[in-house]
Formats: structure tokens, C-alpha cells, sequence
């Protein structure tokens, strides 16, 4: 049974080596595993024992895994991260405009698997919302609206401001062009990817200490950017 | 649209016999006056002129008009000039005897010129038909396609009979279906006809004794061993059946277009022959190969979980670093096979968006580091950012592929060289090249780099030889090229080219 102070976790896949793995992984670094074989049964689940956060994978024999996603947000707001392969793009794009907070290409490691559950558990502290932050070098001081780089103050215009807020909102998760488009240009701009690639650029250019192989404004290709600080 | 077809007539010359009549008369009547003008006193030479003239017209005119020519002129002759003119009565025997040597003479000469008109009549059709069927051959010899021949063929056959034609042909299951519409073939009766001149070989339809009161002639078109075919031909409703007269110009036209049916199925079996042994082979190989690739890291495999579970002690690192080598080789496998059937299904549909070049560079990168450890690898594109249309994830599988190949196929140690920029000019393209020191390309081998399960005749074992098929594939699908080169300082260099659209400027704030 699932104790109350531990984190629960549930894994939907029809593979049975692949739950067997990620059980494993997961009580290993002292999560709670649920399993779950098909979409139905993980929609059961997932209703039944409140997990703290979903492992979906994209291909599931009977629902598929956006059609599980797609039911699960009817009703829950349990962070959800998508597996799936390599040259899906454009349904982990999809799925991540469904809702899903992150997507992990098969073949994984180990420790990407739980960087990426770290990041869909973490509550917003109230640390965020403090004053100043610090990521790596940069530290960021919302009552001023200012950002520094090891201390130096770097200028940023408005609109750079807000993509390196809502990046920081969203750190280390991946974020989709669309859902950055539309959070900092307006609906109407979703389409205009180059915006972003330019602004992205520019950001890199002012914070990171090499732009052309940037630590902390990661391109996901086909897909978006991830902030890790 | 088809082409333009080149359809002539059968010309007959119809001369009508009224003109005939009419010049027959005309001639004889100015034979007389100039008799009764010229020499009213010497009747006889004047037998020769009208004999002459007879003669003449009997080369110009046919059978019937020529013997009026004869009675006419006797008629004139003896009416006229013969003395006493004016009176039928004839006195002298010299008289009797021409007249009578006259009108034999004109008779005859009438009959054998109007025979030999007729047989130089026939000739003309004949020749006329032959050479119909002639072009009409020399036409669908030149056709490029079956629809193509087939359309000439029954243009020609609406242009021959004056009327409308059409073609039924077996289809796939053994059916006998229109081919290309005819309006009459809705009729139960008309197709009656020609199922009737299909399953029997014969004739049927109008002018047939088989089911004679349709509209349409249905003629069987026949080759070696069965029918392969009907054409129809339907007259306008009151036209005279001219059509049993062109039978040999029917049924050469018959034989023709059954043997472009003929050819036209041979064509389909063999394609599908030449097609079957081809996929055939190229399953034979994949097959092959695919097995003979997954064996060897399945084999790695099996091996170090067998001594990583033996209860002896194992180097687990060393072990680990095998694993992990083979199942990135299984892992790549995969990919390029599930990359060349995305190419070769034809579903593969690049989803084009600006791009930072320097992005895609770095996860390809990403990807083959692994391979790339002993390869210094220096990076060269202008400063700034450079965006590109393009499809991020087709493209960094391309230059993954191609760092890939870098690296596997040179001596570890020697540099790698990726650039990138734009090529100005009429048609400004981005290029990515990348260029090895290893041993370059083999001269004999540049034809058939960007073949699938070709593989370099040196090449170190692994690989199926997928890589390159499936950089052209991904680039061409971008609409881009790939070439590949020599390095000037020894080596490879493969160039990938998009083209290169200049981004819109972003508003400032």
C-alpha cells in the first residue's frame, strides 16, 4: 500500500520488460511503482490511487496514448511524462500541447529518467517566487526586473524579460514553440518559430558564456526549448 | 490530353453521271455544227472525227455515257451530215457500212476503256486502303503509350467508316468492359453483341447474321489463342452499309489494334515480372544483411549479460561499455531501417520550420560523439545565428549520418571539419559540408554512393550501407541535393545544399 509520505508513481506500458525496468528504477530511488499494462487499466488507476506523477507511453495497444492523455486531463492535473521513439516529433509535439508536461525518447538512461520525474514532482517553492533567484550564473531579481551574470547586470528588453521568466517557470522542462509563442507573442503569432529562434539567440548571447553551444537555453529539436538552470 | 492524331480519308471519286451525260453531249453536238460549218460536202472524213471523239470521251466517261456518245453521234452523223441532211434515210451502202463499223467500233472501245477505268478504280482503292492501314501502323508504331495507340486507332477507324468506334477489352477478371465510354453499351442488347462476338470469335451485330438489330458492328479481335478484345463500330442510324464493301479494311484495322492489346499485355506482365524479381532481390539482401547486422551486437550481447551473471568475477565496466556499444549499433540499425521505410513508402513528409543551423549541428553531434571521441572535430559557420528552412529532425539524421560515417571510416585521430553557410548567387542555398582526412573515395565507388546496400569494397566490416540512401532521401525530400567530393588535402567531403530563404525581420520592440 501506498504510504502517505511516499511519492507514487505510475508507469503506463504494455511492455512488461519495460514496466518490469522502470519499477525497478523507481523503487530504487525510493518511489512508490504503480503498473499499469493498458490505457484503460492506467485510466483506473491513475482514478483509483492518485498518483504523483503519469509514465505514458505514446504506443499502447487499446487507447492510444494521446487518446489516454486527452481523458486523463478531463479530470486531472497529474503531471504526465510521454514516452516514446525517435522520429515522432510530431506526436510528442501533440501530446505536449495535450498537456503532457515532458516527453523521454526511447532509449533512456537511467538518471534522464529521474532528472525528468525530479522536475514533474517539483512543487513551486516558494523560493520561486522570492525576491531573487539564482540559476547557475544567473541570478534574476523579479522586484526590479533585473538579471545579472556573475554578478554583472546584463540589460534585457521586455520581451526578453518575459521569455526568460516563463523559462524559468518552467525549468527543465521541455517547452513547446507553440506554447512559448502564444505565452509571450499572442495567439495570432504561433507560426512565426523564427521570433523565438531569435529571441532564444539573443538570450544565449547575453547569459551564456558560449552562444553557438548554450548550457542553459537547450534546443529540443522539432519540438522547443528547455531551460536548465 | 492526347496528341494530335493524323487520320486521313478514303477518297472516291464520284463524277456524277448527269456531267457525263451532259458532256457527251455538249462534244458531239459541236462535232456536228463544226461538220455543217467546215466541210458540208465531205460526210465520210467526218465518221473519223465523231469515231475520234468517241474514243476520246470513252477514256473520260463511264460505260453508259459512252455508248450514248455512239448512238448520239451515229444519230447526228446521220442526221446532219450525211446527205440527204436532215432526213434518217441513208442512200449509199459505203454510208451503211460506216455507220454500222462506227457504232461497233464505238461500243467496243467504250467497253474495254470503261473495264480498264474500273480495274484502275479498284487499284486506287486498294492502294488507298493499304497504305490507310500502312500509316495507321507507321502511327501507333510511333505511340508512346497504349492509350495513346489506341486512340489513334479508333480516331482512324471513326475517320474510315464514318461513324464512331469504340473498344472492349478483358478486364483483370476475365470481364468484358468498355474501354473508355461508348454511350450504346449501356444497352443490354449492344452488349449482348459484343459478348456474343467475344465468347464466340465471330462477327456480330449490324450487318452480321448474329443478333443483326443493333446499332453497333462488333468485331472480335483475335490473336494467336484467344480474343483479346471487340471493337464496335456504330454508324449513324440511316447510313447504307458501305461497311460489308471495307470488310478487309475493317479487318485490317482489326488485327492491328489486337496487336497492340497483345503488346500492351505482354508489356504488363513483364514490368510486373522484371518487378517481382527485383523486390524479390532487394528482399534477399535486406533480409540478409539485416540478419547478418543484428547477429553481431545480439551475439555481444548475450556473451557479457552471460559473464555479468556468471558467478565469477567479471570487469563490469569493461563489460557495460560492450553492452552499451552494441545496443547503440542495434539502436542505429533500427533507425536507419525504420528512416529507408519512410523514405520507400513515399510517407515521408518533411515538416519544414526555421531552424538554427548551429542547433542542428550540435545534436548531430550529440548523437555521434560516441564515434567521434578520436576525431578532434572543429565547427565553422559565420558568426551570428544562422536560420534555415528546413526539417530540424530529417536533417540532423542526414548530418548525423554523414559525422558518422566520418568517423568510422578514418583513421582515429584525424580531424573532421564541419562547415556551414550561404552560398549567394541566382539560387542562394545553405551549405553544411563535411570533410575527413581518411582515404577518400574510391573512384570506382562514386556512382553508386547514395545506392542503398552499396558499401565500399574496403570498408570496414558493419553497416549495411543504408547511411548515404538516407542522407539523399532526407535531403532531396527537403529539396535540397547532396554531392560528394574530394578533400583537396586528401580525404572525403560530402556537402549538403537547401535552399536558402531569407527570414522575415523581427519586429522590435
Amino acid at each position: 500500500m501506498t504510504s502517505p509520505e511516499k511519492t507514487s508513481i505510475l508507469v503506463i506500458d504494455d511492455e512488461i520488460q519495460i514496466r518490469r525496468l522502470l519499477s525497478n528504477t523507481l523503487v530504487e530511488a525510493g518511489y512508490t511503482a504503480l503498473v499499469a499494462a493498458t490505457g484503460t487499466l492506467g485510466l483506473k488507476e491513475a482514478a483509483y490511487r492518485h498518483p504523483d506523477a503519469i509514465i505514458l507511453d505514446l504506443g499502447l495497444p487499446d487507447l492510444s496514448g494521446m487518446e489516454v492523455l486527452k481523458q486523463l486531463r478531463e479530470w486531472s492535473k497529474t503531471p504526465v511524462l510521454i514516452l516514446s521513439v525517435h522520429g515522432e516529433e510530431d506526436r510528442k509535439v501533440e501530446a505536449l500541447d495535450a498537456g503532457a508536461e515532458d516527453y523521454l525518447t526511447k532509449p533512456f538512461g537511467e538518471s534522464e529518467l529521474l532528472a525528468r520525474i525530479r522536475v514533474l514532482l517539483r512543487r513551486p517553492k516558494p523560493a520561486d517566487e522570492a525576491a531573487t533567484a539564482r540559476y547557475g550564473n544567473i541570478e534574476v531579481d523579479s522586484l526590479h526586473r533585473t538579471v545579472s551574470l556573475k554578478g554583472v547586470q546584463v540589460k534585457l528588453t521586455g520581451k526578453e524579460y518575459s521569455l526568460l521568466r516563463l523559462f524559468i517557470q518552467h525549468r527543465g522542462k521541455v517547452l513547446t514553440h507553440r506554447q512559448i509563442l502564444s505565452e509571450i507573442w499572442g495567439a495570432d503569432a504561433k507560426l512565426q518559430t523564427h521570433y523565438l529562434h531569435v529571441y532564444v539567440r539573443r538570450l544565449r548571447e547575453k547569459l551564456e558564456e558560449d552562444p553557438d553551444e548554450p548550457v542553459y537555453f537547450r534546443t529540443e529539436s522539432g519540438i522547443g526549448y528547455r531551460f536548465v538552470g | 490530353m492526347h496528341p494530335p492524331v493524323h487520320t486521313f480519308e478514303l477518297t472516291e471519286r464520284k463524277t456524277s453521271q448527269v456531267r457525263e451525260y451532259v458532256e457527251v453531249f455538249v462534244v458531239v453536238c459541236a462535232v456536228t455544227v463544226a461538220a455543217l460549218y467546215v466541210a458540208p460536202t465531205s460526210h465520210l472524213p467526218f465518221g473519223i472525227v465523231y469515231l475520234i471523239a468517241v474514243v476520246t470521251l470513252s477514256m473520260r466517261v463511264g460505260l453508259g455515257p459512252v455508248i450514248f456518245a455512239g448512238l448520239f453521234s451515229a444519230l447526228m452523223w446521220d442526221l446532219f451530215v450525211i446527205p440527204p441532211v436532215g432526213s434518217l434515210a441513208i442512200t449509199s451502202f459505203e454510208d451503211v457500212m460506216m455507220l454500222g463499223t462506227y457504232v461497233i467500233v464505238a461500243l467496243v472501245t467504250g467497253r474495254s476503256n470503261a473495264r480498264v477505268r474500273q480495274q484502275e478504280r479498284t487499284e486506287r482503292i486498294r492502294e488507298q486502303r493499304a497504305s490507310a492501314l500502312l500509316q495507321l501502323a507507321r502511327a501507333l508504331a510511333e505511340a508512346k503509350t497504349f492509350e495513346e495507340a489506341i486512340t489513334i486507332a479508333l480516331r482512324q477507324s471513326d475517320q474510315l467508316f464514318k461513324g464512331r468506334s469504340a473498344l472492349l477489352l478483358v478486364s483483370a477478371e476475365g470481364q468484358l468492359r468498355p474501354h473508355g465510354g461508348a454511350v450504346e453499351l449501356y444497352h443490354d442488347e449492344e452488349r449482348a453483341a459484343g459478348e456474343w462476338a467475344w465468347k464466340q470469335g465471330v462477327k456480330a451485330g449490324r450487318f452480321t447474321p448474329h443478333l443483326p438489330r443493333v446499332t453497333g458492328h462488333y468485331l472480335p479481335l483475335l490473336r494467336a489463342r484467344s480474343v483479346v478484345g471487340v471493337l464496335a463500330i456504330y454508324l449513324p442510324a440511316g447510313a447504307v452499309a458501305n461497311l460489308p464493301a471495307l470488310q478487309d479494311l475493317l479487318d485490317g484495322l482489326a488485327a492491328q489494334v489486337a496487336m497492340q492489346i497483345e503488346r500492351e499485355q505482354l508489356r504488363v506482365i513483364t514490368e510486373r515480372e522484371k518487378l517481382l524479381a527485383e523486390s524479390e532481390k532487394l528482399h534477399r539482401t535486406l533480409l540478409d544483411s539485416v540478419s547478418h547486422e543484428l547477429r553481431t551486437p545480439l551475439a555481444v550481447l548475450s556473451a557479457a549479460t552471460a559473464k555479468l551473471g556468471a558467478p565469477k568475477e567479471a570487469n563490469r565496466v569493461e563489460l557495460a561499455l560492450e553492452i552499451s556499444t552494441a545496443t547503440n549499433r542495434l539502436n542505429r540499425l533500427v533507425a536507419n531501417l525504420l528512416n529507408l521505410n519512410r523514405l520507400e513508402s513515399g510517407t515521408l513528409k518533411p515538416r519544414m520550420d526555421w531552424c538554427n543551423l548551429r542547433d542542428l549541428i550540435n545534436d548531430a553531434l550529440r548523437n555521434t560523439a560516441e564515434v567521434l571521441k578520436d576525431h578532434p572535430v572543429t565547427v565553422t559557420i559565420p558568426p551570428g545565428m544562422l536560420l534555415m528552412q528546413a526539417d530540424p529532425a530529417l536533417l540532423e539524421q542526414a548530418i548525423t549520418n554523414l559525422l558518422h560515417n566520418a568517423a568510422f571510416h578514418t583513421p582515429g585521430g584525424t580531424p573532421v571539419r564541419i562547415e556551414g553557410g550561404i552560398r549567394r548567387g541566382p539560387e542562394p542555398a545553405i551549405y553544411i559540408s563535411i570533410s575527413d582526412e581518411g582515404p577518400g573515395l574510391a573512384a570506382e565507388l562514386k556512382d553508386a554512393l547514395f545506392v542503398k546496400f552499396q558499401r565500399g569494397r574496403q570498408a570496414l566490416p558493419g553497416g549495411l550501407g543504408l547511411g548515404l540512401s538516407i542522407v539523399r532521401g532526407f535531403v532531396t525530400a527537403q529539396g535540397g541535393e547532396v554531392v560528394a567530393g574530394d578533400n583537396p588535402g586528401g580525404g572525403a567531403v560530402f556537402s549538403i545544399y537547401l535552399p536558402y530563404h531569407t527570414p522575415e525581420t523581427v519586429p522590435e520592440e
